[in-house]
């Protein structure tokens, strides 16, 4: 049971804004979709691995540059709210207070991302709103449905970390690495350089993430099962979406299923 | 010979896995929350120490390889790759068809300052 403070039971009533505000693409009027197809051939088109493909396809269209590096940078507001809110929410459980200095760090470390972001937009001639934002923000508006998927609490420290630090941010290395090498590719040096940027302090969130983890379950067994479990879940919806299956998550999930149909009897 | 992961650098960003055309980086199964490279499946590629972030996958001489394993992982492999081209290829295909569907315009500015 976890006693809330204040500060953490005001940010669980307020909601993530930014300046300009959020504007998710799932919400989008029918006129400002119509708009947005115009410039990418169809709204269906605003989705960041295939806009890194138009661009690598068509390097001399600037539309398609600015709606990837927009499509990114929604992801960096949102880890700027949501690590932010770790930093005052970990305080209610009991965590070492290294780990809410590592948060706090990772929250500075998204508003740089979102500072490139914006610079690398500012090279283009576009801003931050001149494409929809691929997230709604952070603040945990997906947590419920979080919890419902991963069958765990994901505000749990211990959940958090395992899903969005090691497994969410690992494998982000390979997308970040994927666009500097396509701004190498196309002449693009701003590009190449901010997403090599991004692409280490992946890496040390990542690491962050594993680190504690480790100490979360030092000696506890049951709660590296859970971490393991919550990584599995989380894994399998992100292949689901993907249309991949892993041959590894099914085998997990098969034993998980064998063992508990022996505690079962 | 195989590789092998030094498990006290290793982050498990889990990219090795991914990459792995033969699937024999274990994670999940081994519920000690480490990456461990099965040798038996491991076809000396080195994709897994190309993209390993923090340096931890090396080569190990000291394996050897039933033959029988290996070319039943090489079969795997061969079958990754021809689904790995497929998909590039379809990728390709629709970004060069959504990109020919829109009118090229000039930029505002340069691409890059």
């Amino acid at each position: 049971m976890v006693t809330r403070s204040r500060l953490s039971e005001q940010l669980q009533q307020s909601m993530p804004q930014r300046e300009p505000p959020y504007r998710p693409a799932m919400l989008l009027p029918a006129a400002e979709r119509a708009a947005l197809a115009e410039k990418l051939g169809d709204a269906a088109n605003y989705e960041i691995g295939l806009l890194r493909d138009m661009v690598q396809a068509d390097p001399a269209n600037v539309e398609f540059r600015k709606a990837m590096v927009c499509g990114i940078a929604s992801a960096e507001f949102a880890g700027v709210d949501a690590f932010s809110r770790k930093v005052a929410e970990w305080q209610d459980w009991n965590v070492p207070p290294e780990l809410i200095m590592a948060m706090a760090r990772q929250t500075w470390d998204e508003v740089r991302h979102a500072q490139l972001a914006l610079g690398l937009l500012d090279s283009y001639g576009g801003k931050i709103d001149e494409y929809p934002d691929t997230l709604g923000g952070g603040g945990g508006q997906v947590r419920q449905m979080l919890e419902l998927a991963l069958g765990d609490n994901p505000q749990d420290p211990l959940i958090s970390l395992e899903t969005t630090n090691v497994s969410l941010e690992g494998e982000a290395l390979a997308l970040f690495q994927a666009t500097s090498e396509l701004g190498g590719r196309i002449g693009d040096a701003l590009m190449q350089h901010v997403y090599d940027y991004n692409w280490a302090d992946e890496v040390t969130h990542t690491a962050i993430g594993d680190y504690f983890v480790k100490e979360l379950c030092a000696a506890d067994p049951a709660q590296e099962g859970r971490a393991l479990r919550a990584h599995a879940k989380f894994e399998q919806i992100r292949a689901q979406l993907s249309g991949e299956q892993k041959d590894e998550i099914r085998a997990f999930f098969a034993e998980e299923a064998d063992r508990a149909s022996t505690a079962l009897g | 010979m195989t590789y092998r992961i030094a498990l006290e650098g290793c982050i498990n960003c889990g990219w090795c896995r991914r990459a792995c055309p033969t699937e024999t980086i274990a994670f999940f199964l081994t519920r000690q929350r480490t990456h461990v490279i099965r040798p038996e499946g491991c076809i000396d590629c080195g994709i897994c120490a190309r993209v390993c972030p923090v340096d931890v996958i090396s080569y190990d001489q000291e394996y050897r390889h039933d033959p029988i394993d290996l070319e039943a992982a090489k079969a795997h492999a061969r079958a990754w790759a021809r689904r790995q081209r497929q998909t590039a290829q379809q990728r390709k295909l629709r970004a060069e068809a959504a990109a020919a569907g829109v009118r090229a315009r000039p930029a505002d500015a340069g691409p890059s300052r």
